[in-house]
């Protein structure tokens, strides 16, 4: 073998990976070129300092407050399921077309609440569209923003429980008719997601979904500033 | 010849020759598959550090990168302990689940892959390695950040981890001479930004 060839072998040689056939000659060649003698032991140090990189390094405290966040709404979505909660879709191949629809027309029906109510008060601010927000790429960071969204919808609820009063009866029915489907939007991806979590379809449809219920309380929360 | 991280390791009904150690991790982790939470946190404490460390080696340093993708390994490894059967260890099954988890994650967000590392990105991984106690691993740790995708793969699961060209090659989808010529890339690489 020539002594390029055999270069090309030198990786395998300093693994052991080398037949015995093929190791003899290129252990002949190294013993007789100071090259590849000098890149040989240049291998073995490289082999040797990755040998010796710690295997075990502590990850961030927080992050198994994440993780079992994340597990625990799991047992959640899946127990609800099991029992027989009230889920408008089955699962199954038009699952997915279906929530996507609900998708379309819970963006129109928050829209129809909000400029219902708005024509009466021509003043109040529109809040930005957190629709416009993006996706998280993966299912940790959509289960660290799930934290956030969670929050936020329980000081919007508590918001709009104490606003109650102030909003015109039909359109407290509306808004609660169409959080009820969003809930149930939300708790059939979320069961869905919890049985496929590499499904980057539902983690977009979840998170579009959460971010269509905050729009949606949001705008009827400030519908109450301008009464 | 290089020992296989994925090693056969049988997990089987034949409780009364397993050690006790052996025996407590099989009843944790049927615990976990049973939907105890608590269990589940045993088993994250025993495997996190080790997988923590290979996340932050496949993404380079970057210790946010690592501690989402190492999240979203333990969320998926819990949705799917029912398919852990025992036919390999549990910690080679979170090693492959790390694996495919960061590939699957790349393929939807390429341009991440793409992104400069920061120069602070190792950080973490030079003090891992200053706390043991060498410290040229310093250096080691951030010449292996520096490295392309494709060579600090092959580099990290080969070299560090400890798989054979023939398992890495199946998880990342390529020949068996794509890893090689990887691998010979990666560690020419590291020769020449650590020894000149």
């Amino acid at each position: 073998m020539t002594h390029e060839v055999i270069r090309h072998l030198l990786d395998d040689y300093v693994t052991g990976e080398l037949t015995e056939d093929a190791r003899a000659p290129v252990a002949d060649h190294i013993a007789a070129c100071a090259i590849c003698a000098a890149e040989v032991e240049s291998l073995n140090r490289i082999i040797a300092r990755a040998a010796e990189l710690p295997k075990s390094i502590d990850p961030p405290a927080e992050a198994w407050a994440n993780i079992r966040a994340a597990v625990e709404r799991d047992k959640e979505a899946i127990a609800r399921q099991d029992t027989g909660a009230t889920l408008r879709f089955r699962r199954g191949p038009y699952a997915l077309a279906a929530a996507a629809a609900l998708l379309v027309v819970l963006s129109s029906a928050g829209t129809a609440v909000y400029m219902n109510a708005r024509s009466a008060d021509a003043g109040t601010p529109i809040a930005s569209n957190p629709a416009n927000a993006a996706t998280p790429a993966s299912l940790a960071a959509f289960t660290v923003e799930e934290n956030t969204y969670l929050r936020n919808v329980a000081v919007l609820q508590d918001l709009l429980d104490q606003q109650e009063s102030l909003l015109a009866p039909e359109t407290v029915a509306q808004l609660k008719a169409s959080l009820r489907t969003i809930d149930e939007a939300i708790l059939e991806a979320r069961t869905a997601l919890a049985r496929d979590p590499a499904n980057k379809m539902l983690i977009e449809m979840l998170s579009g979904t959460y971010r269509q219920k905050m729009d949606l309380m949001r705008r009827t929360a400030e519908l109450t500033r301008g009464t | 010849m290089k020992t296989s991280a994925v090693v056969s390791d049988s997990i089987g009904p034949n409780l009364s020759t397993m050690g006790e150690e052996k025996a407590a991790a099989l009843d944790c982790i049927q615990r976990a598959q049973a939907g105890d939470v608590d269990a589940f946190e045993l088993l994250y404490r025993e495997h996190a550090g080790r997988i923590y460390a290979l996340c932050l080696r496949l993404k380079g340093g970057d210790s946010t990168d690592a501690t989402e993708l190492m999240q979203d390994v333990f969320i998926r490894a819990w949705r799917r302990l029912s398919t852990f059967r025992g036919e390999s260890a549990f910690s080679s099954w979170l090693h492959r689940l790390t694996v495919n988890t960061m590939l699957e994650n790349a393929r939807g967000d390429q341009r991440r892959i793409a992104r400069v590392l920061p120069m602070d990105d190792t950080s973490r991984l030079a003090g891992a390695a200053r706390s043991s106690g060498i410290d040229l691993k310093m250096d080691m740790e951030d010449a292996i950040a520096s490295l392309p995708k494709g060579a600090r793969l092959a580099f990290v699961l080969h070299d560090v981890e400890g798989y054979q060209h023939q398992e890495i090659a199946e998880q990342l989808s390529v020949s068996v001479g794509t890893v090689k010529a990887q691998l010979h890339r990666a560690r020419r690489l590291l020769r020449e930004r650590l020894e000149r």
